[in-house]
């Protein structure tokens, strides 16, 4: 226990003390590159990977080092793996896990100050210490007339540290993920209101009731039940699952047959939120996911859900249509309405950024193109990979003077790349349905 | 709360009585009485009879400071969770709980210590009975942590812990004066840090390993 609440003590208090641990990290990565280049005169050989691998490990150590926000935002290019060169992924993915506690007698004082009664009062049971830290909150189990239930509990001051925390994070996006000034305002004023919704517990209580009654009919899927009269704006209480998260599952072994149910269920999960109630679930990190001991998948943590306007919806998935890049035409009309190219632009712009796109889509719509996919398929993610960083070394996406691509299309990508990736993880091969619109 | 303590024992307890109404006075008129004569007029009572409970109005407000003290201590005892507590928990506990009493009497307190009023270095004279009651209970605390190892014994400044613990409660008063946050979380993350760093500090660290190496590498010169 020591142990663990030393953790704590180490976090930096304060935005003085946040921005000097980023300013420190900062001159570390700066000495990254020095230090690479000085390598790189004694032996041209060395690689790139290996300057990454420096960076990504001072980084993270100094992200692990905050709460709230920035460690969301760790987790965001965690998950945007299109984003991210390889060192990075791996130690962000790990960011995931540790967050440090929030001390007990807190604890009780938040469920004073909202139910006026201590949680031992409230519940038979409930654990002294968290069971698990998420990234604005943590989980605790408490039991109640038999039941197991899973309570988790919001950081205090984290809604009000998400503005001051994400312009910490600036200079480090912009150097991290190689995009100009301008696109980044752009993708971060989306981000932030996103991270605000997620500080909102009732809103999430609310919408983690309509979108499981809404996925209720498909099949291998569990929802934990949420109780309202035990939950409020700091506190979400809802049934305990019990299972193993997917990296243990998968240390088990499962049968192709298994891994593919699984990985179906995913995907339905997600054709319904798009097409149907075109609001998904935007957060597909592995520690959303649960499998049950009787097989089923169990999804949990509804806090971060994008919800998709109409007509973003209708240029975006019109572009996994295979036929479609072969008609110039409808594709530029496209383009034009998703913001990935403007009247702005050179023609020398648009041909580079059309030809880009073009390129992506086709890539990114692949699996959409076939009745099912194998995506245990390594070849189909290096050329993902090898597409951004293609992209992200390019001059003239640096050089451009505008943002690209409508600010929807953030989470919405956030939400497939996780998926693909998920997918990928399981060795899924799943049947890609597809809207019947598109069909 | 103080107010249905102060109505069952108005006849008997002429201190309880005093006490609130100095309170109610203070949050009527913005200010303290202006002599002990006014406030026993005003009460339709013997200046005399005031002496018998204070000797001025700093005891009555040094007594306010001891009742919230007080108060805090037997709602902690109350709950049964908190005996099992380590000493960072206790304290985190008590300084959450003191707030909580605090907020009761927000306005009094305001507009005796608001903004400017409390002194930067040297403290208000009526802090010196609560300041007694903290110390011999965090001594507790403490003497129960060097035992459990929690904190580490140091020669010469083991003795201070008491007075820098103290030092934080001043601390999180005036934060918590000048909190304009939300429920005063700002407050809630003041503490948790601060309480913390504070057991990080006591508890044994790298330093007592250093000053250790350097007494051997001393003596064994």
């Amino acid at each position: 226990m020591r142990e663990e609440r030393k953790e704590q003590g180490q976090i930096p208090v304060g935005k003085v003390q946040r921005a000097a641990k980023f300013i420190s990290t900062g001159a570390k990565v700066g000495g990254n590159y020095i230090k690479h280049y000085a390598k790189k005169i004694a032996d041209p050989k060395l690689s790139r990977e290996e300057l990454d691998n420096d960076n990504a490990t001072d980084i993270y150590d100094s992200l692990s080092q905050l709460k709230g926000s920035a460690l969301k935002v760790a987790q965001m290019m965690s998950m945007d793996r299109n984003m991210l060169p390889r060192a990075y992924q791996e130690r962000f993915s790990m960011a995931q896990y540790s967050a440090p506690p929030l001390s007990y007698p807190l604890v009780v004082k938040t469920f004073q100050k909202y139910f006026s009664k201590t949680p031992e009062v409230l519940f038979d049971q409930f654990t002294r210490s968290a069971v698990n830290a998420a990234s604005i909150g943590q989980v605790h189990q408490a039991v109640l007339k038999d039941k197991k239930l899973a309570v988790k509990i919001q950081y205090p001051g984290v809604a009000d540290s998400i503005s001051s925390d994400l312009k910490l994070v600036r200079p480090f996006a912009l150097r991290l993920l190689n995009i100009s000034e301008k696109e980044l305002s752009h993708y971060l004023a989306e981000v932030e209101e996103r991270l605000i919704e997620e500080t909102d517990y009732e809103l999430e209580v609310k919408r983690s009731k309509e979108i499981s009654a809404e996925c209720a009919h498909i099949p291998n899927l569990a929802f934990p039940q949420y109780y309202e009269e035990l939950s409020c704006e700091r506190v979400i209480t809802m049934d305990w699952l019990t299972g193993n998260h997917i990296k243990e599952w998968l240390l088990k072994k499962p049968s192709q047959k298994d891994r593919n149910r699984i990985g179906q269920a995913l995907w339905d999960f997600y054709h319904h939120q798009v097409h149907e109630l075109k609001q998904v679930h935007a957060d597909p990190h592995p520690g959303n996911f649960i499998i049950l001991e009787d097989g089923k998948l169990g999804i949990i943590d509804f806090g971060c859900v994008k919800v998709i306007p109409e007509d973003f919806y209708q240029g975006y998935f019109s572009l996994i249509k295979k036929e479609l890049v072969a008609n110039q035409e409808e594709l530029d009309k496209i383009f034009y309405s998703l913001e990935f190219i403007s009247d702005q632009d050179t023609e020398e712009e648009k041909r580079f950024f059309k030809s880009i796109f073009k390129e992506m889509i086709s890539l990114i719509g692949k699996p959409f193109h076939e009745e099912n996919f194998d995506f245990a398929d390594n070849n189909y993610f290096d050329q993902i990979y090898e597409l951004s960083d293609r992209v992200s070394n390019d001059k003239m996406f640096k050089k451009s003077r505008q943002a690209r691509g409508s600010r929807h299309g953030l989470y919405v990508n956030r939400t497939y790349f996780g998926l693909y990736s998920l997918l990928n993880q399981l060795g899924a091969k799943v049947d890609t349905t597809k809207p019947d619109w598109l069909l | 709360m103080e107010k249905t303590a102060a109505k069952k024992t108005t006849k008997v307890d002429k201190r309880a009585k005093l006490i609130e109404q100095f309170k109610n006075h203070v949050l009527e008129n913005g200010k303290e009485p202006v002599s002990v004569f006014k406030f026993t007029q005003s009460l339709k009572m013997k200046e005399v009879d005031f002496y018998a409970f204070f000797s001025s109005f700093t005891g009555i407000k040094r007594a306010i400071w001891q009742t919230f003290f007080k108060e805090t201590i037997s709602i902690l005892n109350n709950q049964e969770v908190y005996n099992e507590y380590s000493g960072r928990e206790k304290l985190l506990a008590f300084f959450y709980t003191w707030i909580e009493e605090l907020k009761n009497n927000r306005s009094y307190l305001l507009t005796l210590y608001g903004t400017d009023k409390l002194p930067k270095s040297s403290l208000p004279k009526e802090l010196g009975g609560f300041r007694q009651d903290f110390k011999e209970y965090v001594n507790e605390i403490l003497q129960v942590g060097e035992e459990t190892e929690e904190i580490a014994s140091r020669p010469f400044i083991s003795e201070k812990y008491d007075e820098a613990l103290w030092l934080q409660v001043l601390f999180i008063f005036r934060f918590w004066i000048k909190d304009h946050s939300e429920g005063f979380e700002k407050t809630d993350e003041a503490i948790e840090k601060s309480v913390n760093l504070a057991f990080d500090l006591m508890g044994k660290s790298a330093l007592d390993t250093f000053i250790d190496f350097a007494k051997f590498l001393h003596q064994s010169k």
